[in-house]
């Protein structure tokens, strides 16, 4: 998701072809949303891994597999799960767990129940991740709009004025280099401690605020000058329909989604 | 109404040949909070296939009578409004922008404020879209547009990706696909380096010679527009049409009014201007470097002018063989010296920006009270020089001395003694509340007395015109002010050494000239004044000595008027000629001309107001070879 931040217009999947990337992407968000809210209260191993799994599986069969997915998914997100788990074990008060003792330095003891909830809470949110992935991965930041705009009926004005948003932050990212590097020049607010950072950082907002209002007036003077807003909607070049393999790609999900919960429940180790 | 004006068309009206595309009468327009209406009252008429130019001392309100042009003003921007604007007979106060959009086109002066969203196709196409056009009009307005500007092959790209003058030429293509047949730019190279700026004029040219489509043209840039401008309206101080006419008209007839009277001119025109006070006679009065060239190979065919020259020859020949040695040997005086007790000394500089090294091995030496430009195309490297040489990045130790002190390891406190920067937009370096702490933050960190910050404080306050301003917020100060007090900030530590990076950068004329006249008056008071820029008649104006960066290396550093010298090494560069370099370059009937690069160079006054026994530089030189 941290490069849709950053552009997100760069073209993901949409030219590949790829079976995700042709989907709506409101049915790539709609289907994995019941699974991700109720992870939330699984606490075993299984449930968090079976859907692991499934997402993998539809990522993997939907997506092109790029180098920067392959180390999102094979290398970024279970270091994470792995971390999470690992501290998680080590937070957990062993006595409230129980299990048998893995490993026992002086007084504090590593049990098999610390474990198991280590990494389930580690799974859970990898899962979590994971499921959110498959709109993540496949989906640009104007396909969404055009989604919401199209089937949500959200007013276009307020979806593209969001997108046109977006062309801000790299701008503003360079602005603020710019103030900090000439505030410094000014020896402004020197010192250590978070009270010298505060008052640091109050300085920058004001030349930042002036920067960014003038700009954001400038840049909707030239989208009222190209007739933005001037019909209640606008022709749309790229329509994103919700087609019947939407619905079935929402209820299949939601199948698997069932079958796992049910078969997994009570969801506790 | 708008079938009337149509009708009107088919008439042959003698006074307006073609029907008015705008009509402005009497337009004052105040903003809200504003004391006084800029334009007060200006009156004219745009044409079907007119190219105007709008030209106005600074403050005589072309941007905003621009922004009137399409109904943004006073739709979008709250401002009282009198008189009125029609375009094709619709009142602009109450047709919708939208609906007026389609009859005026608007190019802003920054190519960023005007991007939505991410790839060209979809930028070209979303003003088509707003307007609900079906898809292949769409399509094929986009195509069109961006075909007309040179861009169709890039359709797919972001527009980060262009280069500044690309961003604008796609501003022309969006503003070309809502099909108006007029088009308003406002400053549309301000903020562009001398190649995009040779890109815009060369799309804007292909579209005038189109012929489709009305312009008007809000640009301080003159040189590069009156090739294809069919008429020039004059905004006098007040803000009210002062002159309205063809270019011959109002620029040929009028150049010496409209310059008393503060209108930048192209500098072909100026200098022209000077050669004729000097008795050269020039007819009619160049406005381009071309012409300008051209009206010189033939000027002393003209008995008037000739004669002119030779009396003044008489007494003047003696100098006249030494104009062009003088300025190469103060050239010499620039570096000779500096090597012996440079006030600045670099060695071998690297700097680097994270792990990339931007500056490889730079030698440079700068002698105190030198007038330096540091030059060169987007990233090549010139600004992370400036920045350091005032310790603004960090630098490798012992590789820059600056008076007597090495930057790399000198805090940033003891270095503002040594030398001043100044950030492209003052705003950026406001630190205080108020005008008068922002001087005396300076002077506090230096642990002086409050008598004596208070006394140096409005010492710098009087020199730079601000002392009635000392309570005021610095963001309130109008934007010369602030470049003024940014000016001020660095210098108040006592630095003798100012750095300034992009100074004139999107800033009309006036205040660049005026920014400029208060860096020479300092220079004069002994500072040694380093600037980065792109304004190459800048450079040549002001710089005794120019310095090429490209590629994170030095490729040249010499007189500024030895380095323009060198076409190619110039274009290599990235850079452009500047006008009159260009206007003077290879001049075969007067080759002792030849080397004039700027204005300072011409004679500014007539020979007859002139004081006995001063040269008369150019036409003596012009006059010397017959």
């Amino acid at each position: 998701m941290s490069a849709t931040t950053v552009d997100p217009w760069a073209p993901a999947d949409a030219a590949s072809g790829r079976p995700l990337a042709r989907l709506n992407p409101l049915a790539k968000l709609v289907a994995p949303l019941p699974a991700m809210v109720l992870l939330v209260f699984a606490r075993d191993l299984a449930t968090p891994l079976a859907f692991l799994a499934l997402a993998y599986v539809v990522v993997l069969a939907g997506a092109r597999l790029s180098a920067r997915i392959a180390l999102l998914l094979f290398v970024a997100l279970p270091a994470v799960a792995v971390v999470i788990g690992l501290s998680m074990s080590l937070w957990t008060d062993p006595a409230r767990v129980g299990g048998t003792t893995v490993v026992q330095l002086g007084g504090w003891t590593l049990s098999t129940g610390a474990l198991t909830v280590g990494f389930a809470t580690g799974l859970r949110l990898a899962a979590i991740v994971a499921l959110a992935l498959i709109a993540g991965l496949t989906t640009t930041g104007p396909d969404l709009v055009r989604a919401s705009v199209q089937q949500l009926r959200v007013p276009y004005r307020i979806g593209y004025t969001a997108l046109a948003a977006f062309r801000f932050v790299p701008r503003f990212g360079h602005e603020l280099d710019v103030i900090r590097q000439a505030h410094r020049v000014r020896g402004a607010h020197g010192g250590r401690g978070p009270f010298a950072a505060a008052a640091r950082w109050w300085g920058y907002l004001v030349p930042l605020l002036a920067g960014a209002i003038r700009h954001a007036e400038r840049v909707a003077l030239a989208m009222d000058a190209r007739a933005f807003g001037a019909h209640p909607d606008r022709t749309e070049r790229y329509l994103v329909p919700w087609r019947v393999r939407d619905t079935a790609f929402v209820l299949a999900f939601w199948a698997a989604s069932a079958g796992i919960l049910i078969s997994f429940f009570p969801w506790t180790p | 109404m708008t079938s009337a004006v149509f009708g009107a068309e088919a008439s042959t009206d003698a006074d307006h040949p073609l029907p008015p595309l705008v009509r402005v009468r009497e337009l004052g327009i105040r903003y809200e909070g504003a004391d006084a209406a800029a334009p007060a009252s200006a009156s004219f008429e745009v044409g079907r296939g007119e190219v105007v130019l709008l030209l106005g001392p600074s403050g005589a309100g072309k941007s905003t009578l621009a922004l009137a042009l399409n109904g943004l003003i006073p739709h979008d921007v709250p401002a009282a409004l009198t008189g009125s604007v029609e375009v094709v007979g619709l009142d602009t106060a109450t047709t919708p922008v939208a609906r007026l959009s389609t009859h005026v086109g608007m190019v802003f002066q920054d190519p960023d404020a005007q991007l939505v969203t991410g790839t060209l196709l979809d930028e070209v196409a979303f003003g088509p879209e707003n307007l609900r056009l079906p898809l292949d009009e769409v399509l094929t307005r986009a195509e069109d547009a961006l075909r007309r500007v040179g861009l169709w092959e890039r359709r797919h790209e972001n527009p980060d990706r262009l280069s500044g003058g690309g961003r604008q030429r796609l501003a022309i293509a969006c503003a070309l696909a809502m099909g108006s047949p007029l088009l308003v730019l406002d400053e549309p190279t301000a903020n562009l380096d001398p190649q995009g700026i040779e890109e815009v004029y060369a799309a804007l040219g292909d579209l005038v010679a189109a012929g489709d489509r009305s312009i008007v043209l809000v640009e301080h840039n003159l040189d590069a527009v009156v090739g294809i401008v069919d008429r020039v309206v004059v905004l006098d101080h007040g803000g009210r049409t002062v002159a309205d006419g063809t270019v011959d008209e109002v620029l040929r007839m009028r150049a010496a009014e409209l310059h008393d009277m503060g209108v930048w001119l192209p500098a072909s025109t100026l200098a022209a201007l000077r050669l004729r006070a000097a008795g050269w006679t020039l007819e009619p009065l160049p406005l381009d470097p071309a012409e300008l060239h051209a009206a010189l190979e033939s000027a002393d065919t003209s008995a008037g002018g000739g004669l002119h020259n030779s009396s003044s020859t008489t007494t003047t020949a003696g100098s006249a063989p030494s104009e062009g040695p003088s300025r190469r040997s103060c050239a010499d005086d620039a570096e000779a010296p500096g090597a012996a007790s440079p006030l600045i000394r670099v060695r071998g500089l690297r700097t680097r920006r994270g792990r990339r090294e931007i500056l490889h091995g730079v030698d440079l030496d700068v002698a105190a009270g030198a007038f330096v430009a540091i030059v060169g195309a987007n990233g090549a490297g010139k600004t992370t020089l400036l920045q350091s040489l005032a310790g603004v990045v960090p630098v490798p130790r012992g590789q820059v001395i600056v008076d007597g002190v090495d930057v790399g390891r000198t805090d940033l406190r003891t270095l503002s003694r040594r030398i001043g920067f100044v950030f492209q937009n003052p705003e950026h370096q406001f630190i205080a509340h108020t005008v008068f702490d922002e001087l005396a933050h300076g002077l506090r960190q230096q642990r002086l007395p409050e008598d004596e910050v208070r006394e140096r404080a409005f010492d710098v306050l009087g020199r730079f015109g601000l002392q009635d301003k000392a309570g005021v917020h610095p963001f309130l100060l109008s934007g010369g002010q602030k470049r003024r007090l940014s000016v001020g900030t660095a210098l108040v530590a006592g630095a003798p050494v100012l750095a300034l990076d992009e100074p004139t950068f999107g800033q009309d004329r006036a205040r660049a000239d005026e920014l400029m006249d208060l860096l020479s008056g300092l220079r004069a008071e002994g500072t040694t004044i380093l600037v980065v820029t792109h304004d190459m008649q800048l450079v040549t104006e002001h710089a005794e000595r120019t310095i090429v960066v490209a590629d994170g290396r030095i490729v040249a550093d010499a007189a500024t008027a030895a380095v323009f010298a060198d076409d190619d090494l110039v274009r290599a560069a990235g850079l452009r000629q500047p006008p009159l370099r260009r206007a003077f370059a290879g001049l075969t009937r007067h080759p002792s001309l030849a080397g004039v690069t700027r204005l300072a160079d011409l004679p500014d006054a007539a020979p007859d107001e002139r004081p006995e026994g001063e040269p008369a530089d150019a036409d003596a030189a012009g006059s010397a070879e017959r």
